[in-house]
C-alpha cells in the first residue's frame, strides 16, 4: 500500500510550452518578411562563383533546364510562374517588349552549370538582339576552399 | 429576492493558435526562396557606343571544352590568367579582355572564367581599397575596364566581315 501511495505523489514530467507562442510568433514574422515566391521552380546546380551581387526584385527571369530535363527555355516576368517556351523567337519578343515597357529592364538568367554553352549563348544572343542592358548570370557562393 | 446574475467570463479561445501558427510557418517555410538571389552581374554595351575593337588591341581567352582556356592562342593555368592579364594591362589599361567559350563547354566552365576575371579588383588592391599595382603612366590599376562577351552569332559576322567566313 505504501508503495502504490508514494507514486501517486510523484509530479508527473512536464514539457514548458509557454514560450511556444513566442517562438512561432517570432518564425512568422521572420517568414513573412524574407517571403519571396520563386517564379521558376526548375531544379539545378547553379554555378558557383566568388563574387555575388543581389539581383533586383521582380527582373524578368529566364531559365534554362538541365539537358536531362529537356533544356527547356522559361520565362517570367518576375511577378508570375514561369512559362514554357518552344523557340528561341519568342525569348526575343519576350525580351523585346519587356524592354519596351522599361528600357533599364534587368535579366536574371538562372542556367545549371552542365548546360553545354551553346544553349546559354542563343539566349545571350537573343537578349541582345533584344537591347537588353543588364544580366545577372545566377550563381550560388564559392566557398573559400574552392577559391 | 434578488436572483444573482450568473457572470459568463469573456475569453478568447486560443486552443488552436499553435495549429494555425504552425500552419502559417509550413506555409512560409515551403513557399519563400532562400537561395538563388545572388548572381554575376554584366551589362551589354549599346550598340551605338561600341567602339570597334581590333583583335591585336585585345586579351583573347578561349575557354575549351572541359574547361581549359587559351589566353590569346596560348594555354594557361587558370591561376595565370589574372597575372597574364595584369602585365598586359599595365602596358595598355584600355586593353579589352574578350572571353570567348566553346560551344562545347558548359556554362560551369564560362562562369568560372568570367568570375576569375571579376576578381581582378579584389585581387589588385589591398584590405583598404588601396591599389597594389600601376600602369605604364604611372596611374592606378584596379579593375579590368571592359570585358566582352561576344555570342557565336557576333563571331560569325565578324569573320564575315573581315572575309573569313
Amino acid at each position: 500500500m505504501a508503495l502504490i501511495r508514494g507514486r501517486d505523489r510523484g509530479t508527473g514530467a512536464q514539457i514548458f510550452t509557454a514560450s511556444m507562442a513566442d517562438i512561432v510568433f517570432l518564425l512568422i514574422v521572420f517568414f513573412v518578411l524574407t517571403y519571396k515566391v520563386e517564379v521558376d521552380k526548375t531544379q539545378m546546380n547553379l554555378p558557383e562563383t566568388w563574387i555575388r551581387k543581389k539581383v533586383p526584385e521582380k527582373a524578368a527571369v529566364i531559365s534554362i533546364a538541365p539537358p536531362d530535363k529537356g533544356s527547356t527555355i522559361r520565362v517570367s516576368t518576375g511577378e508570375e510562374m514561369a512559362l514554357p517556351v518552344s523557340s528561341i523567337e519568342e525569348v526575343i519578343t519576350f525580351a523585346s517588349t519587356e524592354v519596351a515597357k522599361n528600357p533599364n529592364r534587368e535579366f536574371i538568367l538562372k542556367a545549371d552549370k552542365n548546360s553545354p554553352y551553346g544553349a546559354v549563348d542563343e539566349v545571350l544572343d537573343a537578349l541582345k538582339q533584344s537591347k537588353v542592358k543588364f544580366i545577372f548570370l545566377l550563381s550560388e557562393q564559392l566557398t573559400a576552399d574552392e577559391k | 429576492m434578488n436572483i444573482k446574475k450568473k457572470e459568463i467570463a469573456s475569453e478568447i479561445f486560443t486552443g488552436s493558435m499553435a495549429d494555425i501558427s504552425f500552419l502559417l510557418i509550413i506555409y512560409f517555410m515551403i513557399t519563400s526562396a532562400f537561395s538563388a538571389t545572388r548572381g554575376l552581374d554584366f551589362a551589354l554595351p549599346e550598340e551605338t557606343d561600341t567602339p570597334e575593337i581590333k583583335q591585336e588591341d585585345s586579351i583573347e581567352v578561349h575557354v575549351m571544352p572541359g574547361g581549359a582556356i587559351e589566353v590569346d592562342k596560348k594555354a594557361l593555368p587558370i591561376d595565370g590568367l589574372l597575372p597574364y592579364v595584369l602585365e598586359k594591362l599595365q602596358q595598355n589599361p584600355e586593353k579589352p579582355v574578350i572571353l570567348r567559350t566553346d560551344p562545347e563547354a558548359t556554362y560551369g566552365d564560362m562562369i568560372s572564367v568570367f568570375d576569375r576575371l571579376r576578381r581582378a579588383n579584389e585581387e589588385w588592391t589591398d584590405e583598404d581599397g588601396t591599389p597594389l599595382y600601376k600602369d605604364s603612366k604611372g596611374e592606378p590599376l584596379t579593375e579590368i575596364k571592359t570585358i566582352s562577351i561576344p555570342t557565336q552569332r557576333e563571331i560569325e559576322n565578324i569573320w564575315n566581315l573581315l572575309g573569313m567566313g
